[in-house]
Order: structure tokens, then sequence, then C-alpha cells
């Protein structure tokens, strides 16, 4: 996967794309309980083919661009990669190609935080959504909006095939300030 | 006709050949119908784990032995009322419970899985009074917590009282005089009255020895009872052998007469007779140490030892046996001593001893009822056979006998069974014999008690979670019985609640040595090899205890905590739910669910697993643990508090525990009482360094950094290279605006590799430290 950033520009252009799922270990996904919505959609062709974990299956919208995917969670959560689906030489014009990212508490205060251009995708497209600053590792949000922006040749409806959102892992022990790396710590430090 | 159906049956019985045994007996039943046989039937059933066809034909009997049969298979099929009922019937409050001491102990059992704790107590305690040596029935009262300390419980009393039986036995009733390893030579300590017949003795005398030699497994020693009332036991002898009517109307399971009061009907009526054998046994047995391999603990004890009321002195030997013997689930035990005939026979299987004894009781009533017809023949064929049968295991067999002198004998004896025969029937007043024989059982008692005096003060203690007293007591047993499985599980357990892996695992390895087919505590050890995150050591385990066997929870157990240790939540929640599928009484297998649940964020059901475990066993502190660990994720903290206090009131030596209440004291904002907990999980145990750290939490928040870091610098020392410390160091800095100190500590903790939040918190930390730096000189 190529990232190429332009300078002064918040746009990155995105080429290629896994057809295997591999994220770090020490990323979790975030959003299972999570309420997942879409702003339009073909009947049969639904939100839950987003999150079935089937490549055959797909969202298509039906309406007009953009085409939104919204993402809300119970509690605020440090989310720190999305990874989208999407596959050019399957859905061709139907394939996502300007893609904008926005996190808020809600719909009314959504901001946009990345954008990225997606180019002949064939597989899994990693989204990071850390800043460059070392303290911006993270977004803390209640809510995650994805909006397919245009598509490959001028699409009008989309195609999406999966997506999952990562966070980092949650402290295995509660109420602590830091987690715990030396075994001595983490052989005491729960019971079985 | 009668007796030859009943011969072939417990033949085929003690041949393990069940599907013969079936339907010969089902021929036998229609052709005699009788409760007796009714009986016979029943045993071959729950001898082939059919208990519902026993519940079937047993139901509404009302002869004691029938109604503990019944009870046996009620419990096997989880029908606790009904098993209940049979044993001690809502409308004869005063109705006495069959089979004594194993009656007591099944209606225990039962009282202790329909939560009446306080009942099942009492009657454990009855179990022990009426048989010191049923050792089941004090491991359920330390697994409650609420046993006697070991040294009372096997103590004098204990002792006397099975010196009283056998003595009383051998007053009473013709002795058994079995000889040195199997041999049934009728001793003629023939203090009985004239009016019985010699051959009638004898043929009881047979049928005894052979149901002492079969009966291993240890019967309720309902001869206890009489023991206490020797006179009345003697009576009992006496109205048994004058008379085969009584006896008959006994068999029938009429309320005995006034003079047998305190015989409980059959199932004394075996003991009785068979305690005429069981001082023999006893004697031989006892004066070896006993030594034998358990086969499969709740089930066929239960079932072996109901049965078999007289297996008192047998129970012991065995029971003793397993104390210090390897418990095995599913091999093949080895029967040390237990000296008599019935080591021998016992070696196949308890089942084995069960059965035979099993099928003798009946056959004793059988025979004795058709004594009048064929006696004379009969009671030699008895004879016969029986030798014939001992010689013949022991020829084959020949597993190990631990005393040396018996197997000589018996290798001598064995040869010649016919003259045996015959000598034994010349044994008749050898009174010497009962002189000494007296003393032996008194030694033989002793020597028996003292082994599991130690057994059980050790797993008392364990339970009580007083480990290191647990460990020193068990160091106190011999080298030989220490090596064996049951024990170094054991001490692998006591380790365990001490955290101290490495130990636990060496002793837990010892035990797979002493017996790789052993499952009994292979639960723990997979948690053992769990936390010390030996991932090859713990798949190893997992196949290995899966391909012994598949049915067991604890294999389940293993192989759950295997994928949970590659974080597979899912796999090892799937896998530990398998094990409580297969035994919904198992425990930690609950307990296990519930951390996996826990791991995958799912409260609720965490909360219903961690809540079965404890309606199971309210003495799992593990469950008390993990429901307050949720609480505390939850952030109820009061909920926390009062879960994590009543895990540590049963497990008061956890540092681990006394921790994390302090943790959510410190939450509830109640700082002083939480640092006198921290105080003392520190002192509890000083490995353990996760106090230290929540005790400098603590002071951060109240604002004592100096105290704080002092704790820190302590803790460097244990923990050098935990990220952790630095970090926390390096935010205390921070707050005594030490910048330069801090971005060091920030630095160290930084090249320890913390995880990703860490790093970005660390890192932010960082970052915002430099701003003051320009607004002001670095100290």
């Amino acid at each position: 996967m190529a990232t190429e950033s332009s300078e002064g520009e918040e746009e990155t252009k995105l080429m290629g794309g896994n057809p295997q799922l591999v994220v770090d270990g020490d990323l979790r996904e975030m959003a299972k309980n999570a309420a997942w919505s879409v702003s339009s959609c073909k009947p049969g062709n639904g939100v839950s083919a987003l999150r079935d974990d089937n490549y055959e299956t797909y969202w298509q919208s039906d309406g007009a661009q953009p085409h939104l995917v919204n993402i809300q969670f119970q509690k605020k959560v440090k989310l720190q990669l999305v990874a989208l689906y999407v596959d050019f030489n399957l859905d061709e014009s139907y394939t996502p190609s300007k893609i904008s990212i926005r996190a808020g508490d809600g719909f009314h205060n959504l901001k946009e935080i990345k954008t990225v251009e997606l180019v002949k995708p064939t597989g899994w497209v990693y989204i990071s959504l850390s800043g460059n600053d070392p303290r911006e590792a993270f977004v803390n949000t209640f809510m995650l909006q994805i909006g397919v922006l245009s598509n490959h040749l001028n699409g009008r409806d989309t195609h999406v095939r999966q997506i999952k959102v990562y966070g980092p892992q949650p402290n295995p022990i509660p109420l602590q300030p830091f987690q715990f790396t030396s075994t001595e710590f983490i052989t005491y430090s729960i019971l079985r | 006709m009668e007796g030859v159906l009943i011969e072939c049956v417990q033949n085929s019985l003690r041949h393990l050949l069940y599907r013969n045994a079936i339907f010969i007996c089902e021929r036998l039943c229609s052709e005699f119908p009788s409760e007796t046989n009714l009986q016979l039937l029943a045993a071959c059933y729950l001898q082939s784990n059919q208990a519902y066809s026993a519940y079937h034909i047993l139901k509404g009997t009302q002869m004691p032995q029938s109604r503990y049969l019944f009870a046996i298979s009620c419990y096997q099929m989880d029908l606790l009322n009904e098993a209940e009922m049979a044993l001690c019937p809502s409308n004869e409050p005063m109705a006495e419970v069959p089979n004594g001491a194993a009656g007591h102990y099944l209606l225990g059992l039962i009282y202790r899985y329909t939560d009446r704790l306080k009942s099942a107590a009492q009657q454990f305690n009855q179990a022990l009074s009426l048989d010191p040596l049923l050792w089941a029935a004090y491991e359920e009262l330390c697994r409650l917590g609420t046993a006697g300390e070991a040294t009372t419980v096997f103590g004098e009393s204990a002792s006397e009282c099975i010196q009283k039986q056998y003595m009383s036995h051998h007053d009473a009733g013709p002795q058994l005089q079995a000889s040195s390893d199997d041999h049934i030579a009728v001793s003629g300590r023939q203090q009985m009255p004239e009016n019985v017949s010699t051959r009638q003795l004898r043929h009881l005398n047979a049928n005894n020895i052979k149901d002492n030699s079969l009966n291993h497994n240890g019967a309720v020693f309902s001869g206890s009872t009489t023991a206490s009332q020797p006179s009345n036991g003697v009576h009992s002898n006496i109205s048994f052998y004058n008379t085969p009517s009584p006896m008959a109307t006994q068999l029938s399971g009429v309320a005995p007469p006034p003079l047998c009061r305190n015989v409980i009907p059959n199932g004394q009526l075996s003991s009785s007779v068979s305690a005429d054998v069981s001082p023999r046994s006893t004697v031989k047995s006892t004066l070896q140490p006993p030594r034998r391999k358990f086969v499969d603990e709740g089930k066929l004890r239960k079932i072996s030892g109901r049965l078999f009321s007289d297996s008192g002195p047998r129970r012991s030997t065995r029971l003793a046996g397993e104390g210090g013997p390897v418990t095995n689930t599913s091999g093949v035990p080895v029967t040390a001593g237990n000296g008599t005939n019935h080591s021998s026979k016992n070696h196949t299987s308890s089942k084995l001893g069960s059965a035979a004894s099993r099928s003798v009781t009946v056959r004793k009533g059988q025979s004795l009822s058709t004594e009048t017809v064929n006696e004379g023949q009969f009671c030699f064929f008895v004879v016969n056979h029986i030798i014939c049968f001992l010689t013949r295991l022991n020829h084959n067999l020949g597993f190990s006998v631990v005393d040396d002198s018996r197997l000589n004998t018996v290798s001598t004896t064995s040869g010649s069974f016919p003259s045996l025969d015959t000598r034994s029937c010349e044994h008749d007043g050898s009174m010497s014999r009962a002189s000494t024989s007296v003393s032996k059982v008194a030694n033989g008692a002793l020597e028996v008690l003292s082994l599991l005096k130690i057994l059980g003060e050790g797993y008392r203690l364990s339970c009580l979670y007083r480990c290191k007293d647990a460990l020193d007591v068990f160091l106190q047993l011999p080298l030989k019985h220490y090596n064996t499985s049951w024990v170094l599980s054991q001490v692998g357990k006591a380790h365990f609640e001490l955290v101290d892996y490495i130990e636990s695992e060496r002793a837990f390895r010892g035990a797979r040595l002493a017996s790789p087919y052993s499952l009994e505590g292979m639960d723990i050890y997979s948690t053992v090899l769990y936390h010390l995150k030996e991932d090859m050591k713990l798949s190893y385990l997992a196949q290995e205890l899966i391909s012994t066997d598949r049915l067991a929870p604890q294999s389940w157990c293993a192989m759950g905590n295997c994928y949970s240790m590659q974080k597979d939540h899912e796999t090892a929640l799937k896998n530990f739910q398998r094990a409580v599928q297969l035994n919904s009484r198992f425990t930690y297998a609950h307990t296990l669910c519930g951390h996996e649940y826990v791991a995958l964020e799912d409260y609720e059901n965490g909360i219903k697993s961690y809540q079965n475990a404890l309606q199971i066993d309210a003495r799992h502190y593990n469950a008390w643990y993990g429901l307050a660990m949720i609480y505390l994720r939850q952030e109820k903290y009061e909920f926390s508090e009062h879960h994590f206090r009543k895990a540590l009131n049963i497990n008061p030596c956890s540092s681990v525990i006394m921790s994390y209440l302090g943790t959510s004291l410190h939450a509830l904002k109640r700082n002083e009482e939480a640092l006198a907990v921290m105080e003392k999980a520190i002192i509890a145990d000083k490995k353990n360094p996760l106090p230290m750290y929540q005790k400098a939490n603590i002071l951060v928040s109240l604002e004592d950094f100096d105290g704080a870091l002092a704790v820190l610098e302590e803790l460097k020392e244990y923990a050098p290279r935990e990220s952790s410390v630095y970090a926390l160091m390096g935010k205390i800095y921070k707050r005594r605006l030490m910048y330069d100190k801090a971005m060091l500590h920030f630095g160290l903790a930084l090249d320890l590799k913390p995880s990703a939040t860490d790093v970005a918190t660390i890192k932010a930390a960082m970052e915002k430290l430099h701003v003051p730096d320009e607004l002001e000189d670095s100290i």
C-alpha cells in the first residue's frame, strides 16, 4: 500500500490494497457494539453487509452523494485505524474514490479529520486516524462518519464490502494509569 | 435354579461381563421375583452405567438396601429430591438411613448440592463418626470449610471405634482369617454361640470373605454402629446365625426385631456378616501401608461403598491408600496393601470390587435362604469358587503387593487351595490367633489413622487456604506417599494459591510423571502454565489430556486456557462451555467461562457465569474475585469492595486480592483504609510488586509525592524493567516540577516498550513538559 502525502493538503492517495486483513496485535476492533447506519441503501444490500465478514456481500447506496456510513459508540472511544475492503476489479464504477472521515459527538458537530483518495483499490485499504503529533495518536470520539464523496469513473452509487474500525487495546487491569509490561507485574496482576 | 442363576450373575459381574449379567439377572427376576433379586439387577445396571434402568426397577421399594440403590441411581440421574426421599422418607422421620455411613455420605452430598450446607456438614460428620475411615466424607467437610482437625477426627476415638468394631466382630462371629493374601482361611475364633452350625458359619464366612475381598472400595462400615454396642452386634449376629428366617426377614427389609435395633437392616446384615471377616481383612490390610490407586472418585466410590456395608476395613485401607496414592480417574488401580484377598481382587477396578461385593451381599442373602436346601455343597462350592477366583487373579494379574510377606504367603497358599479349603474348615478354635489379631488390629488401625491424619490435615489446611501450613504437613508424609499424583497435585495447588507458579509447576510435573493418566488437578496445572506463559507446555498438556479422556471437564479447561493464552477468547469460551456441559458441577469451568466473558467485555454473561460457580461452591474465591473485578471495571466500587472482602474472607493470605481491595477502597476515596490494606498486602507476599505500586498511586493522589517516590525507588529494585514504574515516577517528578528527572524517567519508560496508549500518554506528557520549560528555569 503506497501512500503519498502532499504537503499542505490533508489528502493522501492510497493505491492497491491487501487481500488479507493485517493489523497490529495491539489494536482491537472497536465497533462491535456500535450502532451502524447508512444514508441510503438498495434493498438486499444494506448496512449489515458491511459487518458480516463476507467479501461477497456489499453495501450499495441508493441516493445522492455523499454517501455516509455512521458509526455511533455508547461512550467516547479512542480510535486509531479504519480499514475498508473495496475492489475496483469487481465494482468498477461503484468503487469509492474520495473518502472523508469525520468525527464528533453527534450529527450536529462532526468535523472532518481525514480525507483520502483511493486509486483503483483491490482489497483492504487502511486509513490511519492518527495525527502527526505523537500526542494525537488516537481520535477520542463518540461518533465516526465515513463519507464517500465520489466514485471511480464518476459512478453515482457506491459499493463497500467491509468496514472495520480499530482502537488500542484497553488496559486489562482497571483503574491503572499505565499498562504493565514486565512479567512480575503481569503475573501478580490477575487471578485466574 | 435360583441359586445357579445368582451364581452366574455374580460370576459375570466379577468378570465385568455386564451384558451377560444383566441378561441372566433379568431371567432371574422374572423367574423368582423378589426384592433381593431386584437389588441384584439394579446392581448390574448401576455397574454398567444404566442408572435409569435401576431407577425404574427400584422405584417404590422399601428395603433399606433397595432404597440405598435407588438413591444412588437418582443421584446419578440428578434427581436429588427423589434420592433424598429414598434415603430419609418424610413419613418416617425416625427411620435409619440405610447403609449407615455410606447412606449418610450420600445424603450429605444431596444436601450439599441442594444448598443445605449445614445439614450436609451434619451428615458428613455423622458418616465419619460411624466410619472414621470414610475419607470422602472428610474431604467434603474440608471443601465446605467446616472440617474438624484431622488429629481429632482420625484420632483416638476413631482408632477406638475401629478397634471396637473389629473386636465385636471378633467376639461375635467366626473370624475369617484371610490368609496372607487372599485366601480365605476360616479362622476359628469361635466364640459364637454353639447353636450356629459351623457349616452355616463357614458358609457365612465364606461369603463374607468373598464380600470382603471383593469389596475394596469400602462400603459403609455399618458395623461401626454395632461397635458402639457390641452386644447388639453380637445379638444381631446371633440372631442372624441362629435363625435363617429372621435373616430372611431382614433381607426383605422388615424392620429388624428389637434385638437388632441398631442394626441397619440389610446393610447391617452384610456388615455384621462381613464384620466377621473385616477384622481379618483389616488385620491384613492395616499391617501393610495401604497403597491403592483410586480409580474413579465420586461414582465408584459411592456405588461400591454404599452397597457394601462391610467394607469398613477394606474401605479404610483403600481410602487410606486413596489419600496417599495416586488418584487417577482412569487408570488401573494398583492395590498395594490391603493385605487380604481384597487387594488382589480389587486391583482390576473398583467396579469389580463393588460389583462383586454387591453381588456377594445379595448372594449371601440368597445363599443363606437356600442354605437349607443344599447347604453343604453350596458352602464348599462357594469357598472353592472364591479361592479359585482369587488364586487365578493373583496369578494372572500379579500386581505389586506392598507387603512382601503377604506375597509370599499368597504364592504359597495359592498352589494349595484344596488344602486351604480343608484348612479353613479345620481352623475352628484357634484362640491364639484371636489375641494376636486384636493387637494387630490396634496397630493396623493406628497406622492407617496416622496416615489419614497427615493427609486429612494437609487437605483441610489447603482448603482453608493456609497453604504454607498445608505444605509443611504434606512434607511429613513418607516419601512413597508424597511422590504420588494426589499428594503432588495438592502440593501444586498449594503453591498455586501462594502465587508461586514455578514451584507449583514443578509439583504438577511430578504428579504427571507419577501417573500420566490422572486428570485430577490438571485444570489448575493448565492455569499455572497459562500464568507462566508456557504455550508449548500448555498445548502439549491439553492435547495429552484430551487424548486421555475427551469427556473430562479438566481436558477442556486445559484446552480453553491454551486458546485464551493466544488471546482467542471466543474459542476459549467455547471450550470452557464444553467443560461445563460435561460436568455442570465442575466449579472451575464456570469461573473460567466468566473470565473469558470478561475478556470479551460481555459483563452480563460474565456475572452469570461467576454466580453459577458460586452456586455450586460458595467457597470458590476465584469467582468472588471475578465478580469484584467486573464491578471494578463498571465502576461500582462498593460492590467490588464487598466482593473483594468476601474473597479475602475465604482466602486471607492472597496478596493479589488485598491489593485490589485497596484499589477499590482508594476509588471510594477511603484512602487510609486503602493504605492499611496495601501495607498488609506488601507484608503478606514480598514478591508481589503490585501492592507497592498501588500504594505509590494512592500516595500520589494524596499528594504525598516524597512517600510515593520512596516507594517507587524501592520498587525499581524489585522490577527494574517495568515501564509503568518509570512512567509514574516521571509523572511525579513533573508534578514536583523536577523536569530533567521527569524527562529522564519518561525516556526510560519509553525505552521499556510500553503499550501504544501509554506511548501516546508518555509522549504527550513529555511534550507538555517542554512548554513550561521555556517559561521557567528547569530545576
